[in-house]
């Protein structure tokens, strides 16, 4: 079998924060198909980063090649504008355009508007059928994300690139949303590059994570690997309830360890079961 | 998206405007001293029942005015100018299409319409009541110029000059005077035999014509009437003896 | 008897001044709006001139600028057989600069408003960018078209300064109506004077309540759900 394709960024660029000036500089590749997920704290260029690849934002000085076509090289002063880029970008803010409804929003970005067979297959996969013809001021924050990526997907792009597409929701609505991500990423057989400060939603959706730290990559890998410091195994050994609140015993070698659980989560453990705790490290 | 946006500009401006469509008639526009509103008005009436074809537009303003007006390309046909000057120094430019013909002496009153000024005469300025004086712009309206002449002749100027408001021609000068915000007004002699100013009841009082320069008017032809049939109709029917008796009504002394 | 002509005469000079003004200000107001040049500060100056310049002032150049004795007015009437002063593609040009402010602010005030991801979203889609100017932005600054087209319309029905100016009060070309009124006032026509400022009224206060209302009407459209 041959290696799927890969491609490569590399690009520098001077960031004004609001901590100062600030040196963007970063090196990777990727492969065609996965799920990359760009994870680090604000401020540290992940925005930045995804808007360099769609051509939003220049460059001091760059290289980019996505699966065999170079989009950007500054040494050739070759830059490939937005439009010819082959990207699906879903903002932070969605960026629905007001006046239409979400149909028209989905036909809109259709590179062939002759060929729209795609159109009712996403508003049935993201089951935005009865609000089709809806504006997006009147749909709630999720509803708005699915049509965002919706959107993003009809023009068939490459390269799909999300912006912290779900920071604006809250927790419920987020679980619900990266199941339609998820889906929509393996049913187009799409590559996908997610910038997420949420570690959860890294673990859920991402086959490969890279670590920005201050406009530089600090690393890149499995996302368990990079953030995986230590891990112990045992077994439960009593669940307790006091006031409403949850906790479950560990014991392991080392001793017993309490773990406050959600009330949701209290009924999926039993005593007895053999469980493994992973502490992650946030900033490895 | 853009050359399809300087196209539909290009449109706009190629499409003939309507104003251009010309009507059957023959139109002549005429630029005339303001002091000739009226009389004009009237030779107009009558010149247009004989010449039914001819369109005559008439447009009044201070001589000095349209003389700028005319340096600087105004489609005028015919120029009336309260102050013969005016036209000569345009035939000396090259501006002018025929001779300067001499169609009459304006004069100067004194009109209010709350004071006779027949009785105080010139002094009826100094009255205390007389809080605003109306004359017309002396830079560029002859009537302005004149009327200055004439309060230094009689060495008001002086006195006077803080209450001078200025028209910007003579008609304006008189409807200063007519409606009351202007207690007197320096104003032509036809103005004042208007229908207009009687009807408000003011009174007038003659300015002797030796306190200031002669009020000579004269009108020409202008380059924009050649091949206008209509504007050489109208200026031979100006020397007819119908016409100055119409123009001795409103007080311009015939040479 | 009133003369519906100079009335005409205003509302075609307001309506071609204003057709013109919406092609001029779109692209002119999107370069002001996204531009990055730093001279562009200049350029927006200079467009709203007109709002704090007297109008004596514009007129004064526009009369030495059009008039066939100087180099450009000659050059225009020698070789191009245009004469802009006194006439009334003269007007439409004067009105073009006089009422510029009115139609390109509230444009560049309306790209501002929206936000940048949206322009940025129709390029990631693989529009153009002049596809992207009419199918995405102009319909979402229809208000602020509507509010610069009917403040243009407005403002050269009330041009006076500048068609006295370069006008000439020509009956049919340059005497509009705000001109007409000057000129029966001082002839003591008042009555008719009158009419033309009655029509003048009702039609600026016809066209203020038309705005608010269509701004009330916006602004009430955005507070739904």
């Amino acid at each position: 079998m041959p290696h799927p394709p890969t491609s490569t960024i590399r690009a520098t660029k001077l960031l004004h924060t609001a901590q100062g000036p600030q040196r963007l500089d970063i090196d990777f590749q990727w492969q065609q198909g996965r799920l990359l997920a760009i994870y680090g704290p604000s401020g540290a260029g992940k925005t930045t980063l995804l808007r360099i690849l769609a051509g939003l934002t220049p460059t001091d000085s760059g290289f980019i090649e996505v699966e065999g076509e170079t989009w950007l090289d500054s040494s050739r002063r070759l830059n490939l504008p937005t439009q010819r880029r082959s990207i699906g970008f879903v903002f932070q803010d969605f960026a629905l355009f007001p006046h239409m409804t979400v149909r028209r929003q989905l036909e809109f970005a259709l590179p062939d508007p002759n060929d729209n067979s795609i159109v009712a297959e996403l508003l049935s996969l993201m089951e935005l059928n009865e609000l089709q013809h809806l504006r997006p001021a009147f749909l709630s924050g999720g509803q708005q994300q699915r049509v965002a990526l919706a959107r993003a997907i009809a023009r068939r792009p490459r390269l799909l690139l999300l912006d912290e597409p779900l920071s604006a929701l809250d927790d419920d609505m987020r679980d619900k949303l990266q199941d339609y991500i998820l889906m929509a990423h393996r049913h187009y057989g799409l590559t996908t590059l997610l910038v997420s400060h949420h570690l959860p939603e890294v673990f859920r959706l991402a086959d490969e994570a890279i670590l920005l730290e201050n406009g530089r990559i600090r690393t890149q890998g499995a996302p368990a690997d990079i953030f995986a410091a230590s891990s112990l195994t045992g077994t439960i050994a009593s669940i307790e309830e006091s006031d409403g609140s949850f906790a479950i015993l560990i014991q392991s070698l080392h001793g017993i360890s309490r773990i406050a659980v959600p009330k949701t989560e209290a009924a999926a453990w039993q005593v007895g079961q053999q469980v493994s705790i992973k502490i992650l490290n946030l900033s490895p | 998206m853009s050359r399809a946006f300087v196209h539909v500009c290009f449109l706009f401006m190629t499409i003939p405007l309507p104003f251009t469509s010309h009507s059957q008639k023959q139109e002549v526009v005429i630029a005339a001293a303001a002091d000739l509103k009226f009389a004009l008005d009237s030779v107009v009436a009558v010149f247009t029942k004989a010449n039914p074809d001819v369109d005559i537009k008439v447009i009044y303003g201070s001589s000095g005015n349209f003389f700028q007006q005319i340096g600087n390309g105004a489609p005028f046909d015919l120029y009336f100018s309260a102050d013969i000057d005016y036209p000569r120094q345009l035939k000396e430019k090259g501006l002018t299409l025929s001779d300067i013909h001499l169609y009459g002496t304006g004069q100067l009153v004194l009109w209010s319409s709350t004071i006779d000024p027949a009785i105080d005469k010139m002094n009826t300025l100094l009255n205390p009541s007389v809080k605003k004086i109306a004359i017309a712009n002396p830079d560029h309206a002859p009537y302005g110029r004149r009327a200055e002449e004439a309060l230094r002749h009689y060495q008001l100027y002086d006195k006077i000059k803080d209450k001078l408001v200025m028209g910007e021609n003579i008609a304006q000068t008189a409807q200063y005077a007519q409606s009351g915000a202007a207690d007197v007004g320096i104003i032509a002699l036809s103005l004042a035999l208007s229908p207009a100013m009687q009807q408000t009841g003011g009174k007038y009082w003659l300015i002797p014509a030796d306190s200031h320069q002669p009020l000579e008017q004269g009108f020409v032809l202008l380059p924009h009437s050649k091949d206008n049939k209509g504007a050489s109709l109208f200026m031979n029917f100006f020397t007819t003896s119908e016409a100055k008796a119409i123009l001795k009504s409103f007080g311009f002394n015939q040479p | 008897m009133i003369d519906w002509q100079p009335l005409w005469l205003s509302l075609r000079l307001a309506g071609l001044t204003t057709l013109l003004l919406l092609f001029i200000s779109i692209p002119l107001g999107y370069w002001l709006a996204y531009s990055r040049r730093r001279w562009k500060i200049a350029i927006e100056a200079l467009v709203s001139l007109p709002m704090v310049l007297p109008p004596t002032v514009l007129g004064f150049y526009l009369l030495l600028a059009f008039s066939p004795s100087h180099g450009f007015g000659r050059f225009l009437d020698r070789y191009l057989d245009i004469r802009l002063v006194f006439s009334f593609p003269g007007l439409v040009f004067a009105s073009l600069l006089y009422s510029l402010p009115f139609m390109v602010n509230p444009i560049i005030a309306g790209f501002s408003s929206l936000s940048p991801n949206l322009r940025a979203a129709s390029r990631t889609l693989g529009k153009s960018d002049g596809a992207t100017l009419v199918r995405i932005l102009l319909p979402n600054i229809r208000p602020s078209l509507i509010t610069g087209a009917v403040l243009s319309f407005a403002h050269t029905i009330g041009e006076f300064g500048v068609v006295m100016m370069i006008g000439g009060s020509i009956p049919g070309q340059t005497r509009v109506a705000s001109v007409a009124i000057y000129d029966e006032v001082q002839s003591i026509r008042y009555s008719l004077a009158n009419q033309y400022a009655i029509v003048l009224l009702a039609f600026s206060f016809l066209i203020l309540l038309l705005v608010y209302l269509a701004n009330h009407h916006f602004n009430h459209a955005k507070t739904l759900p």
